[in-house]
């Protein structure tokens, strides 16, 4: 289906907002954040690069109710909402948590209920922020699967691309908004996107690494740099927190008004007694351990597991950081150290 | 596999009995709402309501379908609450989960069963198993250390009516003697030889607390034990209980999903296995 084009994005969010709730990034100092669209908004702005935090935060909720007792407790209904803004880094998390929680023999109910009810609405990344890395780990600065519509930037306004059939419906629903485009605007955006790809790949040149990620990780057993990393770390959990893959947790039980209640929340593997069990026992009490079992986690466990890295090069981590740690840095000095 | 469609939900049981079995280890009895039919070596998840819940393996017979037992070490929170719960309360369970001990593999084998502490707990079940179908292997070999003749649990059974089942051949250790404890003292290692067993046609089982695992496992594999022989119950963090939330992974493993029992084999080259 060829590209439609319109030239605001206002009436795309008023018709997809129709359908359900809508959440638009919203730039606050240098980042963007989500906020819920209404109807008397101006014109949504649209994000240059990823929102600050996760969209793993859409599916798997911070803190979610999991179990009640004694009653029993299933997945509650969610309602349809849409998600705008998202970009080929979060579109690839999305695949990688499917494989965890919808795909492999365990399905995990309350993420599958708010997957099913997720419309996604992309756009292109224009300009890369220097954290950003997804050239290092197969991504680009637009997406080609994943979406339902895709929207990317050109002269006068958007071109909308479809991606599903949900999102073929949208469109055809309200044909009268948009317009065919034409493909001198195509070649804009192919332009763009390609300009947008150059300036990705000559920041992440001297990080690119002459072997695969899951060997470097590997072959890492005994390196120093680890405790280097850890030196600089001040376990501040955030890698983990805005890391859109990261996806550990932890079911904390309590007392609530006249029942008992499983809580689902967001976990870190880099709090110190994340492993420990109640004899004592804990096999990464040292934080060198758990940085490196972050890594093997991400670039080793996972790619055994499912084929794929666990890493979509987001550059959130590196953002978010307290500390010191670079990702692609140590990748790049483990690497080093394998081709000496 | 799992009852519910949410594999978080508990169901309920109620705690019918509770039995002292040492100064530090009690059973506790449930009767679960619907029998849950597990293998030995499956775990379950124990809800204390509003409290925690936390992992254990069974150590009724699996062939014991509308009552469980489970022994339980004062160790952590969701331990030294359950020490306090009296009769008749409701507590939650998950389960079975991950994969227990391939006992069909054992068939016309020696197996050498090694256990320590609460570590009994699990190859109660296992033993009771085996001990059901006792024609399917040649013999059955148990080799099984306390701190103390207090510590050890199930006194009853292990002291009276299973060393007088043909095919089961018992020796006990202590490490620290009392005036009445006649056989061996020192660690569990100390009462294991190498021809307890014909190793050619062996496999053994070894569960305990992770030091008493570890130095048994090594001297397996000084005696010529080969790292697929040797089957380990591996105590970690299982918290989801379903390969999800991440605490329990040993590696590439999830050891509530891939295990808790595995194979040295499987484990051997990952680090910090025993800790």
């Amino acid at each position: 289906m060829e590209p439609a084009f319109v030239e605001n994005l206002k009436v795309l969010c008023d018709a997809i907002a129709s359908e359900g709730e809508l959440y638009i990034p919203k730039k606050v100092n240098s980042h963007y954040v989500f906020k819920l669209y209404t109807s008397s908004d101006d014109e949504p702005v649209l994000n240059e690069i990823r929102v600050c935090t996760p969209v793993k935060e859409f599916l798997f909720p911070i803190r979610e109710l999991a179990a009640v007792f004694p009653n029993e407790y299933e997945t509650q209904d969610v309602k349809p909402f849409a998600v705008f803004g998202l970009k080929d880094c979060d579109l690839r998390s999305i695949e990688i948590l499917d494989k965890v929680f919808s795909e492999d023999d365990f399905k995990d109910p309350f993420y599958i209920s708010h997957r099913e009810k997720m419309f996604i609405i992309s756009s292109d990344c224009t300009e890369p922020a220097k954290s950003c890395f997804c050239c290092l780990f197969s991504g680009k600065t637009w997406p080609d699967k994943g979406f339902d519509l895709n929207v990317s930037p050109v002269e006068c306004g958007f071109l909308i691309e479809v991606g599903s059939d949900k999102g073929k419906k949208i469109l055809n629903k309200n044909k009268q908004l948009f317009k065919k485009a034409t493909p001198q605007l195509i070649q804009q955006r192919d332009e763009n996107r390609k300009k947008a790809d150059e300036i990705l790949t000559s920041q992440n040149a001297e990080y690119r690494l002459n072997n695969p990620a899951q060997k470097v990780v590997e072959s890492s057993d005994g390196s120093q740099l680890f405790d280097i990393e850890a030196a600089g770390c001040v376990e501040c959990q955030a890698c983990t927190r805005v890391c859109p893959t990261c996806h550990c947790f932890y079911l904390h039980d309590t007392e609530l008004k006249n029942y008992y209640g499983k809580m689902k929340m967001w976990d870190s593997c880099m709090r110190m007694s994340y492993a420990a069990v109640a004899g004592g026992e804990n096999p990464r009490k040292i934080l060198s351990d758990r940085i490196k079992h972050r890594l093997m986690h991400k670039f080793s466990y996972y790619m055994q597991r499912y084929g794929i890295d666990m890493c979509v090069g987001c550059g959130r981590c590196i953002d978010a950081e307290s500390g010191t740690m670079d990702i692609r840095k140590l990748l790049k000095q483990l690497n080093g150290e394998l081709t000496k | 596999m799992i009852s519910h469609k949410n594999p978080y939900q508990p169901i309920g049981a109620e705690l019918i009995n509770i039995i002292d079995e040492s100064p530090t280890i009690k059973s506790f009895v449930l009767k679960p709402e619907k029998p849950i039919i597990f293998e030995a070596g499956q775990f379950v998840e124990l809800t204390v309501p509003g409290c925690g819940e936390a992992p254990f393996t069974p150590s009724s017979v699996p062939s014991q379908k509308d009552t469980m037992e489970i022994s339980i070490m004062k160790a952590g929170k969701v331990t030294a609450q359950l020490h306090e719960i009296k009769k008749g309360a409701t507590l939650g369970l998950r389960g079975p989960l991950g994969k227990g001990y391939p006992i069909d593999n054992f068939c016309g084998k020696e197996i050498y069963i090694v256990g320590g502490g609460v570590g009994l707990a699990p190859i109660r079940s296992l033993f009771l198993a085996l001990v059901e179908r006792k024609k399917d292997f040649v013999s059955i070999v148990c080799r099984y250390g306390a701190k103390t003749p207090e510590d050890f649990i199930y006194k009853k059974t292990l002291f009276g009516d299973w060393q007088k089942i043909d095919g089961v051949q018992i020796k006990l250790t202590v490490d620290k003697a009392n005036g009445q404890w006649k056989d061996n003292v020192g660690v569990v290692t100390t009462i294991l030889k190498p021809d307890d067993v014909k190793i050619a046609n062996a496999v053994a089982v070894v569960c305990g607390p992770p030091i008493m695992m570890k130095f048994a496992t090594l001297k397996l594999l000084e005696f010529g034990f080969k790292p697929d022989q040797i089957y380990l119950s591996m105590e970690k963090n299982m918290s989801c209980g379903i390969g999800l939330c991440g605490h329990c992974m040993l590696g590439k493993y999830y050891v509530c999903k891939d295990g808790p029992v595995f194979t040295y084999s499987q484990i051997k080259d990952y680090p910090k296995i025993w800790d």
